[in-house]
């Protein structure tokens, strides 16, 4: 996969530790990404890149030092080595020779047709035919946009324990944005799919659904209106809604913003944060999820963490840097944007699991007056205080347990922990949503999210 | 940084790709370096060295483009990249509108890169040591007042140096180069009561000279504690007057909507502006992009195409839109250049007028000094944001407020202009100054 020899990377273990590092790894990473544009019609742009480079990070009790070299030759890997190697004060310290431990990739995702192996003139027929399909539905359809982008990343860790850990990571991502026009007003839709697998996910099927979903309930988003704002109760639907729970709940929960006593949830381990009943839970092994990692990018391999259980916090998500301080596992979240970044603890994919609280329809029924939201965007939150806000991109006004007109462009604010304490239903419908998610904490991050229908009391609703 | 070596490799990728196919080719070449030393509670916690170099080219073949990097730049595999790179454009759909930039458009004077003033030669001289020193002294942990105590400080001291090289098959040959010094402090305190407040700051120079990093965390801190015991004020109708440091939140979506792209995708809440006075007559937005010494200023675009001096929006009137050579041909509109390089909102009533100045002036209303979350429609103009701040009553402080949200249009907002300041941080990017707007919708309590 990579030009280097078992005593290569031994001495440039060495290398990293000659200042008394406590823990040094290296990441090899090749990784080749293409995309194909539609636009008026036409598969007219596109392109492709190539990045290759060795990231280099030594660990001095919870200090990092990190280079990289985009050349692969011995002596540039040497020289980053060295960089990285300065976090540590020490004297020097004579390297020892590690036994080499290759360790093989559990298969959490599959090209049974492969990227690299396929010649992207064949997908231009796919793209043009989701274009007709989208366009055949609706009259009402002025502009379409589609991308279609894929890449597949080749990657060799190895580590001052001697382990070596290899994986190859398939993605594509499929986007389209429809523009609507009636009469003078217009409406634009995004809708997208993304996995970890290969050039199979340009189906038929696929087509059919996402023209489904640009062009469902498109007379609701021309009669879409802001509502009057107010406190009020808010059904968030199953599926998408749980970007809202990736934002305002599961950043707070990533370990190194508790290490630093940044986070909201700081010092509540094993405290109950929300009812009995209620699992929070962050997994990077759901098969061809698109925040699926056979291993993390320090090598831990991926696993599915319960970070609340029964409505108690029983877990951060940790990288090697904050397992070591909290004196526990890690949890397989280290994660990176490339080569040229440190892995920090990152999400792949949050979710809160099917509850016991009847149906969706059961938990609109129960409100007097509230908003049931589908289509979330642009959320923020504030770590420190836990405050988040939530663009709402299309839901329905609830009054007296009914559905009563439809909503957009409004927000929804509210402070995560209260929000948490304040759900008093979720559903039995879980859903992950299969969009193309990509977190920006630092760096960004493929990621995925979703949740079952969930009933949140007495948030901020921004309307007229 | 960039040597003879890379103009040569440029030069030459460029001949490889005419002489295998490529009617026409531009390629920019980059190489950057970036040292940091982040601190946490006032002690070492990460120091990174980070060097990159990339090769990026616009192939134009039988009438197709495409677009095409690789960060590996030895010879063998460059020529190996534009092959491939040649027969990936082919099977594209011929788009006669892709074409160069008209030479004549091009620009000249960036020859060596020191044009602007932005390179400090000082750089060179900065050492690990230095660089930690500059950490640690910026830091303010452990630090207490009367009802507060920092809990967690992280910040973060940079220096970089980057060099772009821009060459085409019609004769552009472009330099840029720069170096910035950056210093920024996150900071949470904690309350009597046991409540978070976060804050931040951020310094940034070109020159070693003019960087000064030392108020950073201290204004961190303030910015956290002016929020203890904020709440939402009641929801209605306020002017609103928004800080020079997230002021572009108001700017942004106006340049955005002028861009070619959105326009002529018919996304744009300014299509068919041109020309015409669809804003208020106290807004003018100029730009800036020669500014000696200061950040963001170049003498060419991504195409090569020469920046001028010019107006964007003239009291209230659209004066341009940006359109590279794709999007005016796509229009049959003549080309821009491709974006604002260095906007400034121009002063209105008066020179002059600082935060307190337009506080005054407003009497009462609320104070935003950060936005949290929402979004704009950049094809109605429509807006919803998050934000936090205070609320003012006969031109003073009188307590913070968060947890609210401000709704409107963008358009409707601009006719509420009451004033523009003369207050623009230098460092940022785009040159807004404290902007006061009337009747803004406000949702709280």
């Amino acid at each position: 996969m990579f030009e280097i020899t078992d005593n290569q990377l031994n001495e440039l273990i060495s290398l990293g530790l000659s200042h008394g590092g406590d823990w040094c790894d290296l990441y090899f990473e090749r990784t080749t990404y293409q995309d194909l544009i539609l636009r008026d019609s036409q598969v007219s742009a596109g392109g492709f890149s190539l990045d290759c480079g060795c990231g280099i990070r030594v660990l001095k009790s919870d200090k990092t030092g990190y280079a990289y070299s985009e050349s692969l030759d011995y002596n540039s890997l040497s020289n980053a080595a060295k960089a990285a190697s300065e976090i540590a004060d020490g004297s020097r310290c004579n390297g020892r020779e590690l036994c080499v431990c290759t360790r093989k990739a559990p298969s959490r995702y599959d090209q049974k047709e492969t990227w690299q192996d396929s010649k992207a003139s064949n997908f231009i027929p796919w793209i043009t035919g989701l274009e007709q399909e989208i366009r055949s539905r609706d009259q009402r359809v002025e502009k379409v946009i589609i991308s279609l982008a894929y890449s597949t990343s080749e990657i060799m860790m190895f580590n001052s324990l001697g382990e070596k850990t290899s994986d190859f990571r398939p993605l594509g991502t499929v986007m389209a944005t429809v523009l609507f026009c009636k009469n003078d007003r217009k409406e634009t839709v995004n809708v997208s799919r993304s996995f970890r697998c290969g050039a199979e996910m340009l189906s038929e099927s696929l087509i059919r659904e996402l023209a489904d979903q640009a062009t469902e309930r498109l007379d609701d988003r021309f009669l879409a209106k802001r509502p009057k704002g107010g406190r009020m109760s808010v059904v968030m639907g199953a599926g998408a809604s749980g970007i809202l729970l990736h934002e305002a709940m599961g950043h707070a929960f990533e370990a190194d913003f508790n290490r630093k006593g940044q986070s909201v949830f700081s010092g509540k381990m094993g405290s109950r944060i929300c009812k009995e009943g209620i699992d929070i839970i962050d997994d990077g092994t759901i098969f061809g999820n698109r925040g699926s990692i056979n291993f993390d990018d320090e090598g831990v391999p991926s696993q599915k963490t319960y970070m609340v259980r029964d409505g108690i916090l029983c877990s951060y998500l940790h990288d090697r840097i904050s397992a070591g301080y909290y004196g526990v596992e890690p949890t397989g979240n280290g994660r990176r944007e490339s080569f040229r970044y440190h892995p920090i603890p990152r999400m792949r994919c949050t979710y809160m699991d099917s509850g016991n609280d009847g149906t969706v329809q059961d938990l609109i029924s129960s409100v007097r007056k509230g908003v049931y939201v589908d289509e979330f965007s642009n959320g923020q939150v504030k770590i420190g205080e836990g405050d988040f806000t939530f663009y709402v991109k299309r839901g329905y006004m609830i009054e007296n347990g009914k559905l009563t007109f439809p909503v957009k462009d409004i927000n929804i604010i509210g402070n995560g922990p209260q929000a948490l304490s304040q759900i008093s239903g979720v559903a039995s419908d879980l859903k992950i949503d299969d969009g193309n998610w990509t977190c920006g904490k630092e760096q960004s991050v493929a990621v995925s999210c979703g949740t079952a229908s969930v009933l949140v009391n007495n948030l901020t609703v921004g309307g007229e | 940084m960039i040597t003879e070596k890379d103009t040569e490799l440029v030069r030459q990728s460029l001949e490889f790709a005419q002489a295998n196919g490529a009617q026409k080719a531009s390629a920019t070449l980059t190489r950057s370096c970036e040292d940091l030393v982040a601190t946490l509670d006032s002690r070492i916690d990460k120091v990174t060295h980070c060097e990159d170099s990339s090769l990026s080219l616009n192939l134009f073949v039988d009438g197709k483009f495409g677009n095409y990097s690789t960060n590996d730049l030895r010879p063998v595999p460059v020529r190996d990249f534009i092959l491939k790179a040649i027969d990936n454009v082919r099977m594209l759909t011929r788009d006669e509108c892709r074409n160069l930039p008209d030479p004549e458009r091009c620009c000249k004077d960036a020859v060596s890169g020191y044009e602007l003033g932005l390179m400090d030669k000082e750089y060179d001289s900065v050492t690990m040591e230095r660089r930690k020193q500059t950490a640690l002294e910026a830091s303010a942990f452990p630090y207490k007042e009367e009802g507060f105590e920092l809990i967690s400080e992280e910040g973060e001291y940079s220096d970089s140096v980057y060099d772009c090289y821009l060459a085409d098959t019609q004769g552009l040959s472009c330099i840029h180069r720069e170096t910035n010094f950056d210093y920024g402090v996150e900071v949470t305190i904690q309350d009597r009561k046991g409540n978070r407040y976060s804050g931040y700051w951020w310094e940034s120079s070109e020159t070693l000279e003019g960087f000064n990093p030392r108020e950073c965390a201290r204004k961190a801190i303030a910015k956290a504690a002016g929020q203890i015991g904020s709440r939402p004020a009641k929801s209605g109708k306020y002017n609103m007057v928004v800080d020079t440091e997230v002021a572009s939140k108001m700017v942004s979506p106006l340049l955005k909507a002028l861009n070619g792209y959105a326009l002529q995708q018919n996304c744009s809440f300014l299509e068919g502006s041109l020309g015409k006075k669809v804003l208020p007559r106290g807004l003018t937005i100029l730009d800036l992009p020669h500014i000696k010494g200061e950040c963001c200023s170049r003498l060419f675009d991504s195409e090569g195409v020469a920046t001028c001096e010019s107006e964007i929006i003239s009291s209230g009137e659209v004066k341009q839109y940006f359109l590279n050579t794709y999007t005016a041909a796509k229009m049959g509109m003549s080309p821009t250049i491709e974006s604002a390089t260095r906007p400034m909102v121009a002063p209105w009533p008066a020179k002059g007028l600082d935060r307190n100045a337009i506080l005054k002036m407003c009497s009462d209303g609320i104070l935003v000094t950060d936005f949290n979350g929402g979004n704009n429609n950049g094809t109605t103009g429509d807006f919803s944001f998050g934000v936090e701040g205070y609320l003012f009553k006969n031109g003073k402080i009188v307590r913070p407020v968060s947890g609210m949200l401000v709704t409107g249009n963008f358009l409707t907002l601009w006719e509420g202009l009451i004033c523009a300041g003369d207050d623009a941080r230098r460092c940022m990017s785009k040159l807004i100054p404290t902007l006061a707007f009337s009747n803004v919708d406000f949702s709280g309590e």
